[in-house]
């Protein structure tokens, strides 16, 4: 052993970074910009052009923002953690009760150039302060209890709470399933967990009866048999299935799907993106983005699983749980396994919040790849 | 070793639980996976095909209907080209707004439009279109056009119009064309076999424009064109797939229709009868059966339904209590009256009751049974012969008559001179009338025929019951002694080039001169005497429609008055016009001419006018005048200078029950 570091060299910082990464994030890319052309250039679509240059904007920035966060040692996340979740819920607390109103929820603050919706940094922050909090647990033994799941309970259940009171109850469970999965990653006792899963259940009638609003309500009825009132509340999700089924093996054609470019797909170069796609690429284009996916997850998850430390395995982890439940929930209502919940696809849909946040994210893994490397 | 720094401590222990996210992994991409494949795959045609149907919208091209022309190929019925109002509920967002903007528009309450699409979406479902009005204006149609893009669903379409030249006149006769409902379809498909009827299709509903449906309404055409999510025409990269497969198809025109109306005589007609407050039913129509005019008061115009009848306009035409609907000529049916006594002298004659030289004693009351039957002259009429009981119009003549023949023989001759049954015009929904005998009486009204109905059945008034129609059609049979014809409108279907599809030979459908199948047959010499009488109540120093003579040509022809009720004997002499206009008599007038050899006959009845000769009278008149002198103007011309100086004929003091 004593010979080995004759054979180190020194590696630059050119070979540090996760090139697999940087690819496939621009394999995505291409895929997210070629399909948000198609989206926003149809012959009715004026009114969305602007937003494909808008994006490259965002995407451009995503980028700066990924390389930076890539050579700061992340440690220093660490350390602002806590300021960055508490700046974050300041943000939410405020759209809360003062933010702009849109599609009948208060998400957003009025930047001029772009509006900011907190809620979707609160995911990020939430990642950080989780990291943290769980960085300092042990997996082995039979798992949290209690008193070790008390602090990251407790930093989830604020930002969930608010934001399901906007009421934008698509992110809150977005930052519940992210915050779970962290949770159950650092292991969790079973008996803690079967508590937990029964008090879910228990809470489905309840949060029935008492917190979803009555358009919540209907899109979970309108999932159950969304035939029940095709041209109201169901609307959306047929014309979604619709798209997607006629795109078939190959697809429309760029350009050329008509129930997107026709505008009979709502909300086509946001939440019904992948909708776009399927229709205009078939099968091999929607299973293709899934691919993709798959690949940034297992090239993500061998980043974490090789990390320097807990904390950036955590935050690694986490990231890639972001990305994953948003990308498994759009998908499935898009293609009708889940009710229309609003939650964008990242890289694909348009949207500076979920594009910044994502690449942010991604920077971070990326900085945790960077770091892993003794010399 | 490993080529990371990794601290074994902090991180190998994490390394079993990344399997969690593998499995996780795993487990999304094969959901997606056979969800697409579902999809994309196995359901992609259908969903293709439903992704088609959202953006290819086959537009109706409405086929021109059919023209009616009359005779000589003028108009009755025709086509105008014009601009619709259509919303297409579907697509419409909040209707109350859409409404708001259209209404001032189209000169209406934004309610009513808001109406009219919920009740169409309450019978035909919510994918049908709506027409809000037809026959825009050119200013209409260019602020339509400039709402239209902020207005999904609003649509602005070139129609064809069913237009009437002539409104009121013949409405009955030619009908009227409206949108199909959804309830109708099954049934119209039903009716024409072979025709496929669709939502927004414009029907004949009444008269020739519903039984030559078939013939007029040509074939639809369509257009294919692409559409966005708010049903706005758009254009795409993308090739037409349908349009490829499915080409438009261009409508083809209905086939015209020839009547065997004359339009100047319909004109005629209906200046007087309709001109002059008439109310009731007139036939005219040529020795073969050819009608030539057919009039119907009151009536209403049939341009108000094709334009969508509004509600007060139908349920004042529906509330109407003298029944513009109804079609008078075939469809009213009252006691013939003293027409019916020149039906009366042929069967007399024939059964040799009487020769034309037997003279009968005719005071003003006749007692039968313990009862007296009057006449409508006080005094009566003395000794006469048919001749003067048929141009004085004796009451106790012919209940002598009825006695002799009774009912049976009174059947035999006159049922198949046409009283009694249809005479099978093509027009639907005909009234057959009523000619009876015993065996009626038996089964309509379990009784048995009692004597003193026979007197009086032979003046017209018991039980026995004629249309206009029928007793045009039975007079016609006294002036070509013996041909009873079958009356008939429709001339000629003809396709746009011109070629006959189908063409109506005059038909003959007994001749009564030969043995008919009640047992007997009618003489050329019956039918002269009676013709002679009847030409009497025209051109007789004492008929009673002297003053309906034309100069030149000679009438003959019969007054006719139906009791709307009964009247004690000592009411039968007071003043109709002093009773309420629905308590008045029936006036009718029948006649034929020339007398000896008919070449047209008229039958009017006014109702409610108290008398044949003043009420119906005038308006056969009109009518042969304008036959005459538009086929005979020398002679009318000669004969007019003729009569100039000498006195006109008096007009008789109207009576009674003449």
């Amino acid at each position: 052993m004593a010979d080995v570091g004759l054979h180190v060299e020194q590696r630059t910082i050119f070979k540090k970074i996760d090139w697999n990464l940087v690819f496939v994030i621009l394999a995505l890319n291409v895929i997210g910009l070629m399909n948000l052309f198609s989206a926003t250039h149809g012959p009715h679509s004026l009114d969305v052009q602007p937003l494909f240059v808008k994006q490259l904007i965002f995407l451009a920035t995503g980028w700066t923002l990924f390389f930076v966060i890539t050579f700061v040692e992340y440690t220093i996340v660490s350390r602002i953690a806590y300021f960055v979740y508490f700046a974050n819920l300041g943000a939410v607390l405020y759209v809360t009760f003062f933010g702009r109103v849109a599609l009948g929820a208060q998400r957003w603050i009025d930047l001029g150039f772009f509006s900011y919706q907190p809620s979707e940094t609160m995911k990020l922050a939430m990642i950080m302060v989780l990291a943290k909090a769980l960085s300092s647990r042990s997996v082995s033994g039979a798992g949290m209890g209690i008193r070790q799941l008390a602090l990251p309970l407790v930093l989830m259940l604020i930002p969930f709470g608010l934001v399901v009171e906007q009421p934008d109850l698509g992110t809150g469970l977005m930052i519940a399933a992210i915050s779970g999965s962290m949770m159950i990653f650092m292991k969790i006792r079973k008996a803690i967990l079967a508590v937990v899963i029964s008090l879910g259940l228990i809470a489905i009638p309840v949060a029935w009866e008492f917190v979803l609003r009555d358009y919540q309500k209907n899109r979970v009825i309108n999932f159950l048999s969304p035939t029940n009132d095709p041209k109201g509340s169901g609307y959306n999700s047929i014309q979604s299935k619709i798209a997607v089924g006629s795109g078939r093996l190959v697809g429309k054609g760029f350009q050329k799907g008509t129930q997107s470019q026709l505008e009979f797909l709502p909300e086509r170069h946001t939440d019904f993106i992948y909708s776009v796609l399927s229709e205009e690429h078939g099968l091999i284009g929607s299973l293709g983005t899934v691919g993709l996916f798959a690949v940034l997850f297992v090239i993500g998850l061998r980043i974490a699983s090789t990390a320097r430390d807990k904390f950036g395995a955590l935050l690694a982890v986490g990231v890639l749980c972001y990305i994953f439940w948003h990308m498994f929930v759009n998908i499935g209502m898009v293609i009708g396994i889940l009710p229309i919940v609003g939650v964008p696809l990242p890289l694909l849909s348009y949207g500076g919040s979920s594009m910044l946040t994502t690449m942010t994210g991604l920077g971070l893994v990326s900085s945790v790849a960077y770091r892993r490397y003794l010399f | 070793m490993s080529e990371f720094i990794q601290n074994p401590d902090e991180t190998k222990e994490l390394l079993p639980r990344f399997r969690i996210f593998y499995v996780a992994l795993t487990l999304a991409v094969i959901i997606f996976s056979i969800r697409l494949w579902y999809l994309q795959v196995l359901q992609g045609a259908e969903l293709r095909e439903f992704s088609e149907k959202n953006r290819i919208k086959q537009i109706k091209v409405a086929a021109p209907r059919g023209l009616m022309l009359d005779r000589e190929g003028r108009i009755l019925v025709e086509n105008r080209p014009g601009f619709e109002a259509i919303l297409s509920p579907q697509y419409i967002e909040n209707l109350e707004s859409v409404a708001a903007v259209v209404a001032p528009i189209l000169g209406t309450e934004p309610e009513k439009v808001v109406q009219r699409v919920q009740r169409s979406r309450r019978q035909n479902g919510p994918y049908a279109a709506v027409r809000l009005k037809e026959n825009l204006s050119r200013d209409e149609v260019f602020r339509l056009k400039r709402i239209r893009l902020d207005t999904p669903g609003l649509e602005i379409r070139e129609a064809v119009m069913r237009s009437y030249p002539l409104r009121d006149n013949g409405a009955q006769l030619f009908g009227y064309v409206s949108e199909i409902s959804k309830k109708q379809i099954p049934l119209y498909n039903e009716l024409y076999k072979g025709v496929q009827f669709e939502q927004g299709d414009i029907v004949g509903k009444f008269g020739i424009e519903e039984i030559l449906e078939r013939d007029i309404r040509g074939e639809n055409g369509y257009q294919y064109v692409q559409v966005d999510a708010f049903g706005r025409e758009t254009v795409t990269q993308t090739p037409n797939v349908y349009g490829e497969q499915i080409k438009d198809r261009e409508s083809i025109a209905g086939a015209n229709v020839i009547l065997t109306i004359d339009r100047d005589i319909q004109e005629a007609a209906w200046k007087t009868f309709s001109g002059e407050g008439r109310i009731g039913g007139v036939v005219a129509m040529k020795a073969n059966g050819e009608v030539l005019a057919w009039i119907s008061t009151p009536s209403f115009d049939p341009n108000d339904f094709a334009a969508g009848i509004s509600a007060p306009v139908w349920s004042k035409l529906i509330n109407d209590p003298f029944k513009p609907l109804r079609n008078k000529v075939i469809q009213d049916y009252f006691a013939p009256g003293s027409t019916f006594k020149a039906l009366m002298a042929v069967a007399a004659l024939q059964e040799k009751v009487i020769t034309p030289t037997t003279l009968i004693n005719c005071p003003g009351s006749l007692r039968f049974g313990n009862r007296d039957y009057h006449d409508h002259l006080r005094g009566g009429h003395g000794t006469i012969t048919v001749f003067e009981a048929l141009e004085r119009s004796s009451n106790v003549f012919f209940y002598k008559m009825g006695i002799s023949l009774g009912i049976e023989k009174m059947y035999n001759y006159i049922f198949p001179m046409g009283i009694g049954s249809k005479t099978g015009v093509e027009l639907p929904r005909e009234a057959a009338g009523l000619m009876p005998n015993s065996a009626w009486k038996r089964q309509a009204m379990g009784e048995e025929w009692q004597p003193g109905e026979n007197l009086s059945n032979a003046i017209g008034q018991g039980f026995v019951q004629a249309t206009p129609i029928q007793l045009a059609v039975s007079y016609l049979a006294i002036g070509t002694e013996g041909k009873v014809v079958r009356p008939f409108l429709i001339k000629k279907v003809a396709d746009l080039e011109g070629k006959v599809l189908r063409e109506t030979q005059p038909q003959v459908l007994r001749d009564l001169q030969e043995h008919q199948s009640t047992g007997v047959h009618i003489d050329a010499a019956t039918f002269k005497t009676v013709k002679e009488g009847l030409r009497r109540v025209v051109q007789g120093s004492r008929g009673t429609a002297r003053q309906i003579r034309i100069p030149g040509f000679e009438i003959a022809g019969k007054t006719g008055t139906a009791q709307v009720r009964g009247f004690a004997a000592n009411d039968i002499y007071s003043k109709c016009e002093n009773r309420p206009i629905n308590q008045r008599h029936h006036g009718w007038f029948v006649g034929f001419a020339p007398a000896d050899n008919p070449e047209i006959v008229v039958a009017a009845l006014a109702e409610h006018s108290c008398h044949g000769s003043s009420g119906a009278g005038p308006v056969v008149h009109a009518i042969m005048n304008a036959y005459f002198s538009k086929h005979y103007p020398e002679k009318m011309a000669e004969a007019a200078k003729q009569q100039k100086g000498a006195p006109a004929a008096p007009a008789p003091a109207p009576v009674e029950g003449e």
